[in-house]
């Protein structure tokens, strides 16, 4: 263990430890553009330039440590040498943060306060590049905003695997492009790029002039895209900036998506279905209890349940495994004794849709299938001819494959034909508008948190399993 | 002639390049030597006794170099020539390679025995022709004379040598960027460290050496390292080949004694300044080494040692004499001009400060010229100095603060006046 001096004070560093590895664990901080901790080293921003005492500057983030070293990492000369790096950086930036989407979270604004503070001293015109260059349908690139930190480069090098990008041309014309026959919109993970990108050169189309990022806040949440389970932040707008009027759909709207860093699970990585949620959870939604395609009150729809499940002999249930831990939980309490119940897969792989990598992408499309199959088994082909009852709980089901006779009690959030046809139909509440965990196929168990209220009507699934085991009242 | 010569001994003949006339120079003796009577460390050893400096434009001793691969460490080790001869004014290099290319192939081959290297490379600039066409005529008949290839000479060392052309990018030119490009990549220089002696071509050890390092070392084993010694000086031992251009009377590649008298050099061998006008500047070993004024040279030694004491160095040999009555903003637009184009763009300062420079320059050559851009310049160069991944990022640095500091006033004038006083002559016609 080398013991180290950063700014004059005694740090053990790891053997093996760069300086800026050791300055950031001991809670230092040194600016970086082109630095990450999951990437090659680069060295090429040059703004994590250190002093050691003896040795003069030399970047931080390709510096072994050494026993005894005396690293400064807020001299005068550090300073002096940060506000000319960041002077070179903004010499051809348009610094137009007035309509970048980066602005707010980006590092260049971050550091242009905290070390530079002065506007660009060149009178010189600056390089025009190209704006708005495709790279995907998914990823808009903006050249001049880019510093060419080759954080994308690398991430579609190293991590993805795709090799999209590259750089072509030299000098301040250097421009990313993607390579020829390697497509970036193959990559199912390019939009961590946009992530990456320490300015706004990538950005998303999706999240494109859409808001600023100051109106939103990020819930933690679980991506149920697969079995994987990636921890993610679902972005939406601050309580205190909901809009009243124009739009106010915006209140209740999944802004955008972003890996949450979890080392048990994703890394700080998630695939491009994580960012797509909205297409999930922002489907057109039921949002009426029914008799047979006919809407009633909540507790008359009940009422009958109740008595379709008193009046069962052979009573079946098609367990949801997008259900969470707690719902799985509450289902067997109430009502798993009455029922014979196997798991049903709510989701199944879209045509196109990579089925699997090393990565994080699992063939199981579905969250909680773990959890699912640890109280019950994969449904079968065909169900047992007999069954006079079928429960099913989610989307995904075949119902032509159901038992002739059966009375159906359906329990889904979205609109669908097969609503109507059911004897009872129950809505219910999506994983952004309650609380819960999912057990990926690792066994780790991640918890999510509601987002927004529920629309009027639906119901947790939880509390219709209890009173459907129960007649007590049910508050939506 | 400027002092004894150690490489250009021999007269140039329309085919003094082949096998048979270096055979019968002496030539593949040393090898034989060596591979008869010396190990690879004695071999190393010789070449740190004679002090043989890198003739690329670092000056780094070349056997110290050496010293860092270990032979025989169970892993393979890499030998490259560099060619790439880039630096605006060096065309040194291309006269061994078209000249004497059994000389590099010689050295190159002592070197690879030295460093324990199974395969060699020669990266040679791809706008180089006729010196391509010589050095790889030259491999190809060392091969048929299996002084390249299995078992060499009988004895247990084999070596393969491989040319490779470059695409012409000023950056392959420094060793990093060089590997980069071998590699097939592109040419982007390496964060130090690892030293490339440690993890070079293909994460091995790996020295790249200059030409005429290597094209030296085979006279260093032939003749011993007091043999060497014995010309040039204490510090700077043997000789340098000297590309000059510019405002002299016979520009062309020179063989230099080291110690030699400069002023003595371009009135006698480079027949004096054209016009038999005054020196006004010297750009002594590549334009990324500090010009020195008419003034500066006129009692300097042409050695390592006399020219760090100026502040300068000798570089890479590129010798560009500039007489009076030539316009240094010019002069320093069009180095800027080079640098800004060759920037490979990896680092920031070197990307955006090249430009800078070169466009404040453009500016003030075309008249519009504002009092704080000479401020600036400096500023620029001061921040692109020791802010770079390699040593190019620098120069242009280096190159703008070395003409600022001696012709300011040029400078000054341009931009009071919105013209040059010189009214912007660069070329220097016979009078």
């Amino acid at each position: 263990m080398p013991e180290i001096l950063i700014n004059g004070q005694k740090f053990e560093a790891e053997a093996g430890q760069t300086v800026l590895e050791a300055a950031r664990a001991a809670g230092i901080f040194v600016p970086t553009f082109c630095w990450h901790p999951q990437l090659s080293t680069a060295g090429n921003c040059r703004m994590c330039l250190v002093e050691v005492e003896g040795r003069g500057l030399d970047i931080a983030c390709n510096m072994p440590v050494s026993a005894g070293m005396r690293v400064l990492t807020d001299s005068p000369e550090v300073r002096a040498h940060r506000r000319a790096i960041l002077q070179f950086i903004t010499l051809n930036h348009p610094v137009d943060c007035g309509i970048c989407d980066k602005a707010g979270e980006c590092s260049l604004q971050d550091y242009h306060y905290a070390y530079n503070g002065e506007a660009s001293i060149s009178a010189e015109p600056k390089v025009r590049s190209t704006k708005y260059y495709n790279l995907s349908s998914r990823i808009l690139l903006d050249n001049e905003r880019c510093i060419l930190c080759l954080r994308c480069t690398r991430f579609t090098h190293e991590i993805s695997k795709s090799m999209a990008l590259g750089v072509e041309s030299r000098g301040d014309v250097s421009v990313i492009r993607p390579v020829a026959d390697r497509p970036l919109g193959d990559d199912p993970y390019s939009d961590n790029i946009v992530d990456l990108c320490p300015v706004g050169a990538l950005q998303s189309r999706q999240f494109l002039h859409k808001t600023r990022v100051w109106y939103l806040e990020p819930t933690p949440s679980v991506c149920p895209g697969c079995a994987r389970g990636c921890s993610v932040n679902i972005w939406h707008r601050k309580p205190e900036w909901h809009v009243k009027t124009l739009d106010p759909a915006q209140n209740q709207s999944i802004a955008r998506v972003t890996p949450l860093e979890n080392p048990a699970v994703n890394g700080p990585w998630i695939c491009n279905k994580g960012r797509d949620l909205a297409r999930i959870f922002e489907r057109r939604r039921a949002t009426e209890p029914m008799l047979q395609g006919s809407p009633v009150a909540l507790e008359t729809a009940l009422e009958r349940a109740r008595e379709l499940i008193g009046a069962a002999r052979h009573p079946l249930a098609l367990v949801s495994n997008w259900g969470s831990n707690e719902e799985l939980d509450a289902f067997q309490r109430s009502l798993g004794a009455v029922f014979t119940a196997y798991v049903k897969s709510d989701s199944v792989p879209q045509p196109g849709e990579r089925l699997e990598d090393e990565l994080l992408i699992r063939a199981d499309k579905n969250p909680n299938s773990a959890a699912a199959r640890a109280l019950y088994a994969d449904a079968p082909a065909r169900l047992p001819e007999g069954t006079d009852l079928v429960l099913v709980w989610g989307e995904g089901c075949d119902f032509g494959a159901l038992p002739r006779g059966a009375r159906l009690i359906f329990l889904n959030a979205y609109l669908a034909p097969e609503n109507g046809h059911a004897d009872v139909f129950l809505p219910t509440s999506v994983q952004t508008e309650r609380d819960g965990h999912y057990t990926n196929f690792q066994g780790v168990i991640s918890g999510f948190h509601a987002c927004f209220a529920k629309p009027s009507g639906a119901l947790d699934a939880e509390a219709l399993f209890r009173s459907l085991a129960a007649p007590a009242r049910v508050h939506a | 002639m400027a002092g004894r010569q150690l490489l250009m001994n021999f007269p140039v003949t329309a085919n003094s390049h082949t096998l048979a006339e270096y055979r019968a120079r002496g030539g593949y003796t040393a090898i034989a030597k060596a591979l008869r009577e010396m190990k690879p460390q004695q071999i190393t050893q010789e070449v740190v006794a004679a002090g043989l400096q890198g003739r690329g434009g670092a000056s780094f001793p070349t056997g110290r170099k050496w010293q860092v691969v270990v032979p025989g460490d169970g892993q393979p080790h890499y030998l490259i020539a560099n060619a790439d001869e880039g630096e605006p004014g060096t065309f040194k290099d291309r006269w061994i390679l078209e000249n004497a290319p059994h000389l590099l192939v010689e050295g190159m081959l002592l070197t690879a025995y030295a460093l324990d290297a199974r395969h060699c490379f020669i990266y040679i600039r791809g706008e180089f022709d006729l010196p391509y066409r010589r050095i790889a005529g030259a491999v190809e008949e060392a091969y048929a004379a299996r002084w390249l290839g299995e078992q060499i000479a009988g004895s247990g060392f084999s070596c393969d040598l491989i040319v490779y052309r470059g695409a012409g990018a000023y950056v392959a030119g420094e060793a990093s960027g060089l590997i980069s490009s071998l590699e097939g990549k592109k040419g982007y220089p390496r964060n130090r460290p690892p030293r490339l002696t440690v993890r070079g071509l293909y994460q091995r050890p790996t020295v790249v050496n200059n030409v005429e390092s290597l094209a030296n070392v085979t006279g260093i084993i032939r003749d011993g390292a007091a043999a060497f010694r014995a010309v040039g000086t204490e510090k700077s031992p043997g000789t340098r080949l000297i590309s000059v251009s510019g405002h002299v009377n016979r520009p062309g590649v020179y063989e230099v004694e080291l110690g030699f008298p400069w002023r003595r050099f371009i009135d006698e061998d480079c027949g004096g300044v054209l016009g038999g006008r005054a020196i006004k500047a010297v750009v002594p070993g590549g334009i990324s080494s500090k010009v020195l004024t008419g003034a500066e040279i006129a009692l300097l030694a042409l050695s390592h040692e006399a020219l760090w004491d100026v502040n300068s160095t000798l570089g890479s040999g590129g010798m560009i004499v500039i007489a009076e009555g030539t316009c240094m903003v010019h002069l320093l637009q069009i180095m800027l001009r080079f640098y800004h184009h060759e920037s490979c763009g990896q680092c920031t300062p070197c990307r955006h400060g090249t430009g800078w420079m070169h466009r404040i320059v453009d500016r003030i050559v075309a008249g519009e010229g504002r009092p704080e851009d000479i401020e600036r310049l400096y500023y620029v160069a001061k921040y692109n100095d020791g802010t770079t991944i390699c040593g190019l990022g620098d120069a242009a640095g280096f190159a703008a603060a070395g003409i600022l500091d001696k012709f300011r006033d040029e400078f000054e004038y341009c931009i009071e006046h919105k013209r040059s006083r010189y009214e912007g002559r660069i070329e220097c016609l016979r009078s």
